[in-house]
């Protein structure tokens, strides 16, 4: 998949192209917002991630340029400001989603794909890491073709590890993520949570694939070579 | 008793030192008006004394003179004047109201007996008697020529009074003629004015009833009675328009700070139509807002542009870390210690993130994303989480099912993270906590409350002030920035709503979160 990456802030840009190359992305990165436009232009792209606080051109006069010119790249706004009037802007001029500083590369990814996803009409609402199936739209996750219920959060939860298989997550970023919880360390939620989840998959004669790490957090095992 | 009301108070001192110098005046004026009919009175009885005395009259004259005498008194009832003729020690004519205390000898003494007088030193003999008897205002009657031919009477020139005899009034021949002066008898029926006179032919009293000036002094009194209330209610109500109109510059500036309180800093108050008194005040009022509002701003923007600035280096930091994380061995010792680095990234971001809130609260600006949001669905899935975080606690829901309202989700949840945690964090072993949902015409209410020590009343006043936390040493061991309350309490009133610590029990903390459902069903 391309993409198109606008940022000023080379350390940033650094561990985020990274990350995104990681999972396989093709990245064209370019510092500087006229380049960036030039680029969006010249080129297509399966999405384009755009900082909004840019020098030339900035975030949301690219995106105003794109949509003016007819292309409907997806586009993730990269907001250092936490000002929903940005957000907000941004969404009216056509931004896909958007994205707060400081975020976590995965979250980036899995936000690229969904819209992605989205745009292209490509419902991929199945993920399937074996042993388990998981249905986004309907919200089941099925083992061995047998429906395991699961609560919201445990559902969350497990949707979240499973989109990167061998990730590890800190326990912070669980939290943040699934339950939106500010910073707060002293809490067995994850823990619980997991262990009522093993309980589920073993019940239906699954095999454990949610792997503690420890000292650090959880991950979903990476499939043996399918 | 202290009044409270400036404005009455104005009102009330005016009308009484108006009425007390209103009060003071009539009387004044009561009392020269009242003199001033009786010298009249009292001419007009010595006019009629010197005149009838002057010379002789027939004995039937004095019935019809007593007739026509109430005229002169202004009364046509002749209940108010009484007459007694005595001549040669012979009464030849009284009055039916002539009452015998009016004891009319002791004036007669008090005049000389002309018939012992051999020849007439008038002036001479006033003279003697004066100093006993000080006489009020003499004045020789005026001519009357036309009364006098009116009545048919014979051209008689006035007597003239024996004090001051305007030479040019002096008869060619004078009877002796003496006239006493006037004393106030008071009888049986009222108070009579009466006098003597003295002359070769006869000898007069006339007693005139001071109801002739009673009547018209009444008169004059009701006047008084009515205007003088009238008069301090006009002097109280003008007092109390004019203090109203003075004080209005200093409601004015009342409201402006109450306007202050509720949207900002950025009030004033105008000075165009203010009186020059008041001018100064509003624009040392005016100055002080300009240099809080500045000042204010100033913090706020330091804290919002610090919170801002910290945000490109934690993104770069908690980037690194991640990548550092993911590349490290699993569960090696690298690994826990990025781990745990990253974790205080998170914090520190936590941190920020607050912070930018509170100063975009401050400065007015948080911006709340509202959409429809299902409430109840929110609450429900936070407290899933009691259960887990505290086991032992014993947890009582009433929560309606399905609220729906426009708001930010993620700062709601905030919230109610917030509150929820709190309730665990603060509670007593085995305590419990009770959440509450309740509609209120158009706003959602949530209570949320739990057993838990009592908080002191110098706590409860700080409880939503910034990194203010209960009791310090108690607990350290509890996580948290003290942010979270007064975060909570700024994101409650950008959807238009409150928080507040509610007034509880002992052994009970109670907090209700206030939200418009702004018009949803």
């Amino acid at each position: 998949m391309n993409v198109l990456y606008v940022e000023d802030e080379e350390k940033i840009a650094n561990f985020v192209c990274i990350g995104l190359k990681e999972q396989g992305f093709v990245v064209d990165y370019c510092a500087n917002g006229n380049d960036g436009y030039a680029h969006a232009l010249e080129f297509e792209y399966d999405a384009i991630i755009l900082d909004i606080m840019v020098p030339g051109k900035d975030g949301l006069a690219i995106l105003k340029g794109l949509r003016k010119e007819g292309n409907s790249t997806p586009v993730i706004l990269l907001t250092a400001r936490n000002e929903l009037d940005d957000r907000l802007t941004g969404l009216n001029l056509g931004a896909d989603d958007y994205i707060a500083k400081p975020f976590f590369v995965e979250e980036l990814i899995a936000r690229i794909h969904a819209v992605v996803r989205r745009v292209s009409g490509d419902h991929q609402n199945i993920l399937t890491v074996p042993p388990l199936k998981l249905d986004r739209l309907t919200r089941e996750v099925t083992c061995h073709q047998e429906v395991i219920e699961l609560t919201s959060r445990e559902f969350n939860l497990l949707e979240y590890l499973m989109r990167s298989p061998g990730r590890v997550f800190t326990r912070t970023q669980i939290l943040e993520h699934v339950w939106g919880y500010d910073f707060n360390p002293n809490t067995n939620l994850i823990d619980v949570c997991i262990q009522r989840i093993r309980k589920k998959i073993e019940k239906v004669g699954g095999e454990e694939c949610l792997e503690s790490v420890r000292g650090v957090g959880y991950r979903f095992r990476k499939p043996q070579n399918p | 008793m202290k009044l409270k009301s400036f404005r009455f108070r104005i009102a009330i001192l005016s009308a009484l030192l108006a009425g007390t110098a209103i009060a003071g005046f009539s009387g004044i004026t009561y009392l020269l008006f009242y003199q001033s009919r009786l010298n009249i009175l009292d001419n007009e009885i010595k006019d009629q004394l010197s005149r009838e005395s002057s010379s002789s009259r027939p004995l039937g004259h004095w019935q019809t003179y007593e007739k026509i005498q109430a005229s002169f008194f202004g009364d046509q009832t002749q209940q108010t004047n009484a007459l007694l003729v005595i001549s040669d020690g012979k009464t030849i004519h009284q009055s039916q109201n002539w009452q015998t205390d009016f004891n009319p000898e002791s004036l007669f003494a008090s005049l000389p007996e002309l018939s012992n007088l051999p020849n007439l030193q008038l002036p001479s003999l006033n003279q003697t008697q004066s100093p006993n008897n000080p006489p009020l205002t003499r004045r020789p009657p005026p001519p009357r020529p036309d009364r006098e031919s009116s009545r048919g009477m014979p051209e008689n020139p006035p007597a003239p009074s024996f004090e001051q005899p305007p030479p040019e009034d002096r008869p060619p021949v004078a009877a002796p003629q003496f006239i006493s002066s006037l004393v106030t008898r008071k009888t049986s029926t009222g108070s009579w004015r009466m006098g003597t006179a003295v002359s070769p032919f006869v000898k007069i009293a006339i007693a005139v009833n001071l109801k002739v000036i009673d009547r018209e002094m009444s008169a004059i009194q009701n006047v008084f009675l009515i205007s003088m209330p009238l008069t301090l209610l006009l002097m109280m109500l003008g007092a109390w328009l004019l203090s109203g109109s003075a004080l209005k510059p200093i409601k004015h500036l009342t409201e402006t700070i109450r306007r202050v309180n509720a949207k900002g800093l950025n009030q004033r108050t105008s000075i165009t139509d203010l009186d020059t008194e008041f001018v100064e005040l509003v624009q040392v009022f005016n100055q002080m807002m300009e240099r809080l509002e500045r000042s204010f701003l100033q913090a706020s923007r330091f804290s919002s542009d610090a919170a801002h600035e910290l945000k490109t280096p934690l993104a770069i930091l908690q980037g690194e870390l991640e990548l550092a994380l993911q590349n490290a061995e699993t569960g090696s010792p690298m690994q826990q210690t990025l781990s745990t680095l990253l974790n205080e990234v998170s914090r520190l971001s936590s941190i920020t993130r607050k912070l930018l809130l509170l100063s975009l609260a401050d400065a007015g600006k948080m911006s709340v994303q509202k959409i429809e949001l299902n409430f109840s669905q929110i609450l429900y899935e936070i407290t899933e989480d009691i259960g887990i975080l505290a086991p032992d606690l014993s947890l009582k829901l009433d929560i309606l099912p399905d609220v729906k309202i426009l708001g930010d989700r993620e700062l709601l949840t905030q919230v109610l993270q917030n509150l929820i945690n709190n309730a665990i964090k603060y509670n007593l072993p085995n305590g419990w906590i009770h959440i509450q949902t309740k509609l209120k015409s158009n706003s959602l209410m949530v209570t949320i409350s739990n057993s838990s020590q009592d908080i002191s009343s110098s706590d409860r006043d700080r409880l939503f002030d910034r990194f203010h936390r209960a009791d310090p040493a108690r607990n350290r061991g509890i996580e948290g920035f003290g942010l979270g309350l007064s975060l909570s309490r700024e994101i409650a009133i950008a959807h238009n709503g409150n928080l507040q610590l509610d007034q509880t029990n002992q052994g009970c903390t109670s907090f209700t979160l206030i939200l418009q459902r702004n018009a949803l069903n």
